[in-house]
């Protein structure tokens, strides 16, 4: 008995410890910000700026945590990240079903690089009536079809939408299970490539400001962290100019290509597909006005398309969403 | 059956009922089971006349307008590539048709950029030559030497040939390359479009069946190759993937083995816990992926997690299994002379069944390795896996086999050790004193005692 007793001591002893242990963990002063970040060209930027050692130049503690898209807004969700990259509309998606966030900067928009490829033989959009294609539902490239079947005259309803998640949608055009798939770079150059004679039907560049890409951050940790999120942002605009010099294309092209594992001269195309905004060319769009040249009449165009696809049913203050202030102060610092 | 001096002794044959071959057959056709394989991927890779139906580019070319970029290795259908070599051919001619009507039609930076780009599209070809390795091929200055080598006819290709089309065509622009510099000065290049190497190719199999040699180089390039400092080279990765498994495992087995050894011990804890476990084993274990993610977030801990998962609940129905089947009449014996249940547990239980465990838990292991994959995509993707996964999504196989067999290899050779070290864990058992010792074995045997070959023994002490 006496044996048993000690027995139990010991277990609840060590227990305790491990209690104590995890919770020092969670209570540890500075964690390093956690960002959730995945394929698109313009987030694979960060790339740039991790490599070459600018964010402990500027004295910020940053983990980057590369994933898939939807399961980086699913790790947002879920809190296991501070901040993910994501569309405009997606932040959307994401606040409305789970979990809200504020952009802090904007990084691109697309300009050509989200695609719908449909298979040989098909010329364009209006061919996919009645034809089935692989997107993912509910998120940025099913926007852009229905954005663009807005704008040719068809009725959306008319197409079958198959759930695909991004990075499979080659391997399924390949497949024939799809008519047309809906993917962004890298994914959609895969696909064309994987099916020769594919093409594209509707790329972003026919709406150039449907879809501006974000880094969104958790509202706790923009409260609580300001000054670090404010030295991510001059990171940010330290990465942009990098990209934007000709000169150092070759390099940049090394690094991101290297990121998600091709080669420079096929990762050469998608720098113009995805416009990455300089300083000079993101405040315009920081300005709350009507219509896609502004962040807020782009996102306030996503909502209402969000609430009539029924992703969720009430719209959202779509303001909310939209923090210029960390660009602006900094754009008057560098002034 | 005869058997007389005028006769010659009898064969045995291949293929006698229920009978063993001798050792000298058993080898061959070990040796053959793995040999077969091989020769038959070889013959479908290297009989040009059997399947082939693409075309593996040796030579790529950009086109204007066009996102999608081909690059050398890259395959295209027999049925497409002509098309492809016929878009370049014709953008070549209007290039030339520019240029004697003397219109231009990109200028500064970006017509540079797009000379640059032609230029770069010889690096394959010096590669495949041997005419530069692959990171001196990075260097376009050793690039424009290549092109001066070729145009002035030092550089014959033979591995790979160039097209006597090709060949005209870097004759025409080193002409205007050597016009302006000598050297590469990447401000110097001539601003006159040059013209686009066309695309050559060589019949091959589909991309998912790359030629065996194609595997052991690329293999050998991945393998050995520089990564950047941030990212884990292919050793880091199988460590990594070796510690998910071991640490799965381990966990599974400090929990699993004393669980299924009181299970198959008292009634008790069987009634307890194996109906629960029975119920639980059938849920498969990635279904909890995204539940083990939201537990224990990134990094390793849902990955072990799913490896612990897969193989914990087998492992307790197994050793409670094993622990059931030890011989009554020792545990009889033991009452007999007095043992208390802790004493029976330790004394006998647990020694009783130690050879029958060490082989379960070989075959547990086995059975964790094959969680690795599934567990390694789970949030962020690891390891092996991610390699397989990044590889295999660019359609890059004769990077994902290396991998693919490695795995095989490790789980086999692992497995294969263990396997033979259990006749010196357990020599009292059956199985090990009927097994002969192999070749390690009787090395290490020569090597302990140098005098146990002196005398015959007959295999036995």
């Amino acid at each position: 008995m006496l044996k048993l007793k000690n027995w139990a001591g010991k277990a609840t002893r060590t227990g305790l410890c491990a209690l104590a242990l995890i919770s020092a963990n969670m209570l540890s002063a500075k964690e390093p910000l956690k960002i959730g970040y995945s394929d698109w060209p313009g987030w694979v930027a960060w790339q740039i700026g991790i490599d070459k050692g600018w964010f402990e130049e500027e004295g910020v503690d940053v983990e980057f945590l590369w994933m898939d898209y939807v399961a980086s807004m699913d790790a947002y969700v879920a809190g296991q990240v501070d901040a993910v990259t994501m569309t405009n509309g997606d932040a959307l998606v994401t606040g409305g079903t789970g979990k809200p966030s504020v952009a802090i900067l904007i990084s691109d928009y697309s300009n050509g690089n989200d695609m719908v490829v449909a298979a040989p033989g098909i010329e364009t959009l209006a061919d996919l009536k009645g034809k089935k294609i692989g997107l993912e539902e509910g998120f940025v490239i099913h926007l852009l079809l229905l954005k663009g079947a807005e704008m040719a005259g068809i009725d959306p309803s008319e197409f079958t939408i198959v759930n695909t998640p991004t990075n499979e949608t080659p391997q399924v055009l390949a497949s024939g299970a799809v008519d047309a798939i809906g993917a962004w770079q890298p994914n959609s150059g895969q696909a064309l490539k994987t099916v020769p004679g594919s093409k594209p039907v509707l790329t972003s560049a026919d709406a150039p400001g449907i879809i501006y890409d974000l880094l969104s951050v958790d509202p706790e940790s923009l409260e609580a962290r300001r000054d670090d999120w404010s030295k991510v942002v001059k990171v940010w605009y330290r990465i942009a100019d990098f990209i934007k010099d000709e000169e150092n294309i070759d390099e940049a092209l090394e690094i991101l290509s290297k990121r998600v594992a091709i080669s420079p001269e096929e990762y050469e195309p998608f720098l113009e597909g995805t416009y990455i905004l300089s300083l000079e060319e993101v405040l315009p769009i920081w300005k709350e006005a009507e219509g896609l040249g502004s962040v807020y009449g782009s996102t306030k165009i996503a909502d209402d398309f969000n609430v009539e696809q029924g992703v969720y049913d009430e719209p959202l203050n779509t303001v909310q969403y939209l923090d210029p202030s960390l660009t602006l102060e900094y754009a008057e610092s560098v002034k | 059956m005869k058997n007389s001096s005028q006769f010659k002794a009898p064969t045995t044959p291949w293929f006698a009922v229920r009978k063993e071959l001798s050792a000298k057959r058993r080898s061959l056709l070990i040796a053959a089971s793995f040999i077969l394989p091989i020769l038959l991927w070889s013959i479908v890779s290297y009989t040009p006349f059997i399947w082939h139906p693409d075309i593996k580019l040796e030579i790529s070319a950009d086109r204007e307008n066009v996102t999608t970029v081909f690059t050398a290795g890259n395959h295209l259908s027999k049925e497409y590539f002509p098309g492809f070599v016929e878009a370049v051919e014709a953008e070549n001619s209007e290039i030339l048709a520019a240029r004697a009507s003397g219109e231009s039609t990109n200028s500064g930076f970006r017509a540079r950029r797009a000379n640059l780009k032609i230029l770069r599209h010889m690096a394959p070809v010096a590669i495949a030559n041997g005419w530069l390795t692959r990171e001196e091929a990075e260097d376009d200055s050793q690039l424009y030497q290549v092109w001066q080598g070729v145009a002035e006819g030092s550089l014959v290709g033979t591995k790979v040939k160039l097209s006597d089309q090709n060949i005209a065509l870097i004759k025409r622009n080193w002409e205007l390359l050597s016009a302006k510099s000598p050297t590469f000065v990447s401000k110097s290049l001539p601003e006159t479009p040059l013209e686009k190497l066309v695309p050559q190719g060589r019949p091959a199999n589909p991309v998912y069946l790359p030629a065996p040699h194609e595997v052991v180089i690329q293999g050998y390039h991945d393998f050995t190759q520089e990564t950047d400092p941030d990212k884990p080279s292919m050793w880091q990765r199988y460590k990594h993937s070796l510690r998910i498994v071991f640490f799965g495992f381990m966990l599974s087995a400090f929990v699993g083995v004393p669980m299924g050894i009181l299970c198959g011990t008292f009634d008790f804890f069987s009634k307890l816990f194996e109906p629960f476990i029975d119920f639980f084993r059938y849920m498969p274990a990635p279904a909890f992926s995204t539940l083990l993610v939201a537990v224990f977030l990134a990094h390793d801990a849902p990955k072990i997690a799913l490896v612990f998962l897969g193989t914990f609940f087998q492992m307790v129905l197994v050793v409670s299994n094993t622990t059931r089947q030890l011989d009554a009449s020792l545990i009889e014996a033991a009452q007999t002379l007095g043992a208390k249940t802790f004493t029976m547990i330790r004394r006998v239980i647990i020694p009783g069944i130690t050879p029958n465990l060490y082989n379960d838990m070989r075959i547990l292991l086995g059975w964790s390795w094959t969680w690795l994959v599934i567990a390694e995509l789970i949030g962020v993707k690891s390891g092996l896996t991610e390699f397989i996964e990044t590889q295999g999504r660019w359609r890059n196989f004769d990077s994902v086999f290396p991998i693919i067999i490695m795995i095989g290899v490790t789980g086999f050779v692992t497995d294969q050790i263990l396997a033979s070290l259990r006749k010196y864990f357990f020599p009292w058992t059956p199985e090990s004193s009927e097994k002969k010792h192999g070749f390690i074995g009787r090395f290490v045997l020569w090597m302990l005692d140098r005098k146990v070959y002196d005398t015959p023994k007959n295999g036995k002490a």
